[in-house]
């Protein structure tokens, strides 16, 4: 009898998978790969433009139905630049009749089953996700049209972020090697016009190298010379800063390469680069082992959607490891975090400079709030894994909003906490808009049911970081 | 006809009431359009035909498979399961022939030869050889089936047809959900029967 077990069962198991495959055709190609245009450009760009307000109102309904909007700063808290204020409070609209408490107290299958997830905590889609491509803020635009003669503009899509939830434009630029200087950016966006000029005498050779090639625009998805482009005319492309302005980030976002078909691609926040020399995995979902693996294949993903074959069609710039690359990553190693004369070495709050307050938010962050857990002190508030918080737990997966399938997140990276107040909006993709509101998104999450005043220290905590 | 294309227009979760969106660069080269930007209804792309006949190809099978099983299967769950799918499918299928009618997009009428294949291969098995063979094969057609929908949203030119994938996608995923947690459970139970003969 234990021949059913040695060979019947494995067989019982496997035979419909052996049948099936022998028998079955793929799925249609392009649920992989990116189609070519069915149109000429003109009438792309002619129904593009036409369908243009459709797009935006469509966004912002969605964004104003999940987020309360308003420019509401926090007194007298700046980001580091001092540019720019904080925005405060809670932003995720509550369904109706719940309370943050209410709902906390709630199981996730409760919360599933009746709908009561705030929409705000589920994925946000891209503004055209059935397009999808890098869409940039406002203020780049804007400087790099006045300083390069460039246009990111696109004619199908605007961003769709009022500026004050976006991180402070320009960002300052903090160095490793140069802590005495503080900002040197000269409160100016680094172009390939004035790089040399602000940086010689501040950076060695290899960074110089390294930045000019960071500053220098390649062809891209959206932004080439083909008739699949969303630029007006033929276009020298995108350079690395256009999204990491200043090394940090200016909100523009993308979709991820690592996922299809397009309407489950996720949405991304491009990420800050500050304190990029103690990351250990990169990227939310490829988790690349170094920030050279990383920076040579961005050139096949925030600039060709993770797929070569495209790339190949529109002019890839694949830079040169061993010279090129190594020379882009040093550039990037030497962007520090900005400065927090709160914390101690070991990253912790020094009692004698910290708020009652903020040492009450670090009291909750390392024990009843779980945060510390993840967001190591003593790791730059990383843990260099990726976690799946499971957040499926709390909606029925599968819906469709603005043309995006809300799938489960799955393991994403841990991101970094420190200078945390410079970059909103928050998670990989952007769908929280304040402090407040990740701290409401993880109290429901990790089930910690933390009371206000806890909340509210904890945000002072955030803050100090 | 038209009674299926208003349940299926009232049944319209909020979510997806907003009109889809797509990328112009995939219409049809020779599409009309009721103002600028908007094609005229019941036009579609190549995306949309294909999906409607694999899709078509699918449904097809989930009934006549699903029938199959409930009619073999001894087991409690999987018959519940089979059922789901002969009603489920049954009526996704009258929903996207009305949709395809209007587009005229003509629709396959029999099985397809990889369905034919499976529905051949399943008819040899008996018991619990036949309960996980037939699972498997609906997970992996859950699976294909979850893609070509969200395929078809992101891709598809006529707007019904997209309606018709954002509203289904839901129900393909709890069962593709339903087809894993029961194959689980019979796998389980199938390795705990051989364990115990094998240690008689
Ligand atoms: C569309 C704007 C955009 C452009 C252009 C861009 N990036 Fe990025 N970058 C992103 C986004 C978004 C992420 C986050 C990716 C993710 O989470 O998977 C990212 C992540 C990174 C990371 C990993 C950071 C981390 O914390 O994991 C590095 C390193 C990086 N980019 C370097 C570059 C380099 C080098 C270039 C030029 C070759 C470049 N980027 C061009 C948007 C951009
Ligand atoms: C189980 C691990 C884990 C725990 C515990 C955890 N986090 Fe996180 N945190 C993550 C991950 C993973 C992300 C990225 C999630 C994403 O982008 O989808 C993240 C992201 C964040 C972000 C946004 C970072 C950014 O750059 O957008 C903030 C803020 C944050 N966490 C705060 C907290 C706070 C406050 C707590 C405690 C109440 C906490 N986290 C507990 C894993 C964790």
């Amino acid at each position: 009898m234990s021949r059913v077990f040695n060979l019947g069962l494995p067989a019982l198991l496997g035979a419909a998978a052996v049948t099936l495959t022998a028998a079955s055709d793929p799925l249609p190609p392009d649920l992989t790969y990116r189609p070519l245009p069915s149109l000429p450009f003109s009438a792309v760009k002619e129904n593009d433009e036409a369908q243009k307000p459709a797009v935006i109102e469509r966004q912002r309904k969605l964004l104003e139905s999940r987020y309360n909007l308003a420019d509401r700063p926090m007194r007298g808290v700046m980001m580091s630049g001092g540019r720019k204020v904080v925005q405060e409070g809670v932003r995720v609209k509550l369904p109706a009749g719940e309370t943050w408490d209410s709902l906390a107290a709630k199981t996730p299958q409760e919360i599933r089953d009746r709908g009561l997830l705030p929409n705000g905590f589920l994925p946000l889609p891209h503004v055209k996700q059935a397009t999808g491509g890098q869409v940039f803020p406002e203020n780049q635009i804007r400087e790099i049209g006045a300083d390069e003669g460039r246009d990111l503009r696109r004619f199908d899509v605007d961003f769709d972020l009022p500026d004050y939830l976006t991180p402070e434009f320009p960002p300052p630029i903090f160095l490793t090697t140069h802590p005495e200087l503080g900002d040197v950016s000269r409160g100016d966006l680094l172009t390939i016009r004035n790089f040399y000029e602000y940086m010689n005498g501040i950076i060695t050779p290899v960074q110089m190298e390294g930045l000019r090639l960071l500053l220098t625009p390649f062809p891209q998805e959206e932004f080439n010379q083909t008739e699949d482009r969303k630029v007006a005319m033929q276009s020298m492309g995108v350079a690395c800063l256009d999204c990491h302005a200043n090394f940090h980030t200016n909100a523009a976002f993308h979709l991820t390469p690592d996922v299809r078909p397009q309407a489950e691609r996720f949405r991304l926040d491009t990420t800050s680069l500050r304190g990029l020399f103690n990351q250990q995995i990169h990227g939310s979902k490829r988790s690349l082992r170094s920030v050279e693996d990383f920076t040579e294949f961005e050139q096949r993903t925030a600039y060709f959607n993770g797929d070569h074959v495209s790339a190949t069609r529109k002019g890839v710039n694949l830079p040169d490891r061993t010279n090129q690359v190594a020379m882009m990553a040093q550039m990037q190693n030497i962007i520090d975090f900005p400065p927090a004369p709160k914390l101690d070495p070991f990253g912790r709050l020094d009692p004698a400079t910290a708020s009652a307050q903020e040492l009450k938010g670090e009291q909750v962050f390392m024990g009843k709030g779980r945060c510390a857990e993840c967001h190591v002190p003593g790791l730059s508030f990383m843990d260099n894994n990726m976690h799946d918080l499971k957040l499926e737990r709390f909606y029925k997966i599968g819906e469709t909003f603005n043309d995006q399938v809300a799938i489960p997140d799955g393991p994403i990276k841990t991101f970094t906490l420190r200078g945390i107040k410079d970059s909103p909006p928050y998670l990989h993709d952007g769908r929280l808009m304040t402090l407040g509101d990740t701290v409401e998104f993880f109290n429901l999450v990790l089930g910690t049911k933390l009371d206000q005043p806890e909340k509210d220290s904890l945000v002072a905590y955030l803050l100090t970081l | 006809m038209r009674a299926a294309a208003i349940t299926f227009a009232v049944g319209l979760s909020p979510c997806c009431a907003m009109a889809q969106i797509g990328n112009p660069a995939g219409l049809a080269p020779d599409t009309r359009m009721e103002k600028p930007g908007v094609p005229a209804p019941n036009q579609t792309n190549y995306q949309d035909r294909l999906f409607a006949q694999l899709v078509t190809a699918g449904g097809r099978a989930e009934v006549e498979l699903g029938r199959l099983a409930a009619e073999k299967t001894s087991h409690d769950g999987v018959s519940a399961f089979a059922n789901r799918m002969v009603e489920d499918h049954d009526e996704a299928n009258k929903q996207l022939k009305s949709v395809a009618d209007k587009s005229e997009i003509p629709l396959p009428e029999e099985l397809d030869p990889d369905h034919k294949k499976i529905r051949a291969d399943l008819e040899k098995q008996d018991g619990v050889a036949f309960d996980l063979a037939y699972l498997a094969a609906q997970i992996l057609d859950h699976q294909k089936t979850a893609q070509l929908l969200a395929w078809e949203i992101g891709s598809g030119e006529d707007p019904e047809l997209q309606h018709f994938a954002s509203d289904n996608l839901p129900k393909v995923l709890e069962h593709l959900d339903m087809a894993r947690t029961l194959h689980a459970e019979l796998a389980g139970q199938a390795l705990l029967a051989a364990e115990a003969q094998k240690s008689k």
